[in-house]
């Protein structure tokens, strides 16, 4: 089946050096692709290049299997930024701004705009002045005016960070009810992994500028490309071997494994289960309410663990440099590089790397 | 004290009386100034627009140019639309030296600076990414910049007020490319110059408080204009 839009060998450069290098990368039609990085990755540019709000150095953009205009990318598509951006005047007219701009008459504008309002629960603000409202308010409305457009495709720019957590959760269980029901393909660029598995089915990983990984959300979050990509999807610490090779049986490669997967050991407590102790130095221990973070270094790689919050007495009274016994979950230990190659070459480069 | 109450007294006068050859002053310095206001905001918004957003080489010099422009003495404006429009000049065809087409001109590039660099402030002032915003919603290039404009409206209007304050209050061009000639270029600024040196002190002030209201008057409706909606 034709994807609904296709990246194709997409570079974008800013002072000669190259900001955005993608291969390739497909969104389907009525598909939500989540695009994780960490700040500065590229995720940014590359919303941009797929709504054609800037220009690439190299590449092509399709839409439909035919090459993109601006103006039938901008028919098609409809984006959320991080900030809502509202114009200074009511909710009711900021919802209808993209309508006005799409030449719809105003009374159908009207109703159009006031129907998403409505599904977006922020109906009952349509009179007042947008720069009156709370961050999750406005940015209700920002999903409200670009959903009234009915876009085949929704471009969503980090559109929950500047929320707090509950405000957060609430409108990403509300936007993924609409996409489902709409059939609405999304492009959701974020950090925030949660937030990817929460609304995508497709996921990809940029790091640095290049794309690194790119598959079926469940497969990419448990079998990340390379140790940036494991990093990106929460697992923080990465084995090399020979220590991988006593985790995990899968040969030579690296292992990831997550923070709650790693957990501090008392000196001579049994090992339970398939756990495996090894032994690490203690860099820093941090507490944090509910568990501390024992940051620990074996063979000169990073291994983060947790341990209970107040720390039991034998942890606290342990100075950076001293040995630590950490047990590792075996089972929850995701082998990297171990991920079927996606077509690209930069996911190859990162696999050797 | 007493020449202020004459003053005061005077100007009642000349307003009340229905003087035809004040309102007539009074008349051709509004539509000096206000056509010359016109002319500088047509002008000078799409020079902000093109300083605010422009990727040209020479960008930022020629912001510089503008911002000195902001504040270009007056006679030196008429001492070049005078050279520009006299009888030998490139521009001395058309035959408008001293008339209030001369006026307007001078006025309008005293204006158009002024409104350029005000213009270009306050489109920056406006969230660059607000204009891809608009793109992202459907907007083409010319419309997302007509949005930004409509964004910034009340420092635009700001700009407006700045041009129009300069041009009805300005003189010294006024008086080169005018002549003060009763009837057809004398308004309120020349007027008063003349008063004063003919040692008609009430008069000149006179002619000064009508400036002063016809200032106010106008930049009341702007600030009407500019301030809806707010308590």
């Amino acid at each position: 089946m034709t994807p609904l839009l296709e990246l194709r060998g997409i570079v974008v450069e800013a002072g000669g050096r190259a900001i955005l290098d993608v291969p390739r990368l497909t969104l389907g039609a009525g598909r939500i692709t989540a695009v994780l990085g960490a700040n500065g990755a590229g995720k940014t540019t590359l919303l941009r290049v797929a709504g054609a709000l800037i220009r690439p150095t190299a590449g092509q953009v399709m839409l439909e299997g035919a090459p993109a205009t601006a103006a039938s990318i901008r028919r098609a598509s409809a984006a959320v930024l991080q900030r809502p951006l509202l114009r200074r005047t009511t909710v009711q007219q900021n919802a209808e701004t993209g309508l006005r701009f799409h030449r719809v008459p105003r009374p159908e504008a009207r109703r159009r705009a006031g129907e998403w309002l409505e599904r977006l629960r922020v109906s009952h603000l349509a009179r007042r002045p947008a720069h009156t409202l709370s961050a999750g308010e406005a940015q209700r409305v920002s999903l409200a005016r670009a959903l009234a457009l009915s876009p085949r495709l929704l471009l969503l720019d980090e559109p929950f960070t500047s929320l707090d957590a509950p405000t957060r959760g609430e409108l990403l269980v509300d936007l993924g009810d609409v996409l489902t029901a709409t059939g609405t393909a999304a492009l959701l660029v974020t950090h925030d992994r949660h937030e990817a598995a929460a609304l995508a089915d497709r996921m990809a990983i940029l790091h640095a500028g290049e794309l690194r990984q790119d598959g079926p959300a469940a497969q990419v979050r448990e079998h990340p490309a390379d140790p940036d990509c494991a990093r990106i999807l929460g697992y923080e610490t990465v084995l090399d071997p020979p220590v991988a090779r006593r985790v995990s049986r899968d040969g030579d490669r690296p292992v990831a494994l997550r923070a709650e997967d790693c957990r501090a050991a008392a000196p001579g407590a049994e090992p339970g289960g398939s756990d495996l102790t090894i032994t690490a130095r203690l860099t820093r221990l941090i507490p944090l309410g509910a568990t501390s973070r024992v940051i620990t270094e074996v063979d000169g790689r990073q291994l983060i663990a947790t341990a209970p919050a107040p720390p039991p007495a034998w942890l606290a009274a342990l100075t950076p440099g001293d040995p630590i016994a950490i047990r590792l979950d075996r089972e929850r230990a995701r082998p990297v590089g171990d991920a079927r190659p996606v077509g690209s070459t930069q996911q190859a480069r990162g696999v050797e790397g | 004290m007493d020449v202020v109450w004459d003053a005061l007294r005077e100007a009642l006068d000349l307003l009340f009386s229905g003087d035809p050859q004040t309102f007539e002053i009074i008349g051709l310095s509004l539509r000096i100034s206000l056509t010359a206001t016109a002319i500088a905001f047509a002008l000078g918004l799409p020079l902000g627009m093109l300083l605010a957003f422009g990727r040209f080489r020479g960008r930022r010099l020629a912001l510089a140019t503008v911002h000195t422009g902001m504040g270009m003495p007056p006679v030196v404006v008429g001492l070049v639309v005078t050279v520009a429009l006299w009888r030998s000049g490139p521009l001395g065809q058309l035959e408008l030296l001293y008339t209030p087409s001369a006026m307007i001109l001078a006025q309008a590039a005293i204006g158009t600076p002024l409104v350029a660099g005000i213009s270009a402030a306050a489109l920056q002032q406006v969230d660059p990414d607000f204009r891809v915003q608009m793109q992202a919603l459907g907007a083409s290039r010319l419309r997302s910049l007509w949005a930004v404009a409509v964004e910034a409206r009340l420092p635009l209007l700001a700009a407006v007020m700045a041009g129009f304050g300069a041009a009805v209050s300005e003189v010294g061009a006024a008086m080169m490319v005018g002549g003060n000639i009763a009837g057809e270029t004398r308004v309120l600024t020349t007027a008063a110059v003349l008063e004063t040196s003919k040692g008609n002190l009430a008069l000149a002030v006179a002619f000064g408080l009508i400036l002063l209201l016809l200032a106010f008057a106008v930049n009341l409706v702007l600030t009407l204009a500019q301030q809806r909606g707010r308590p």
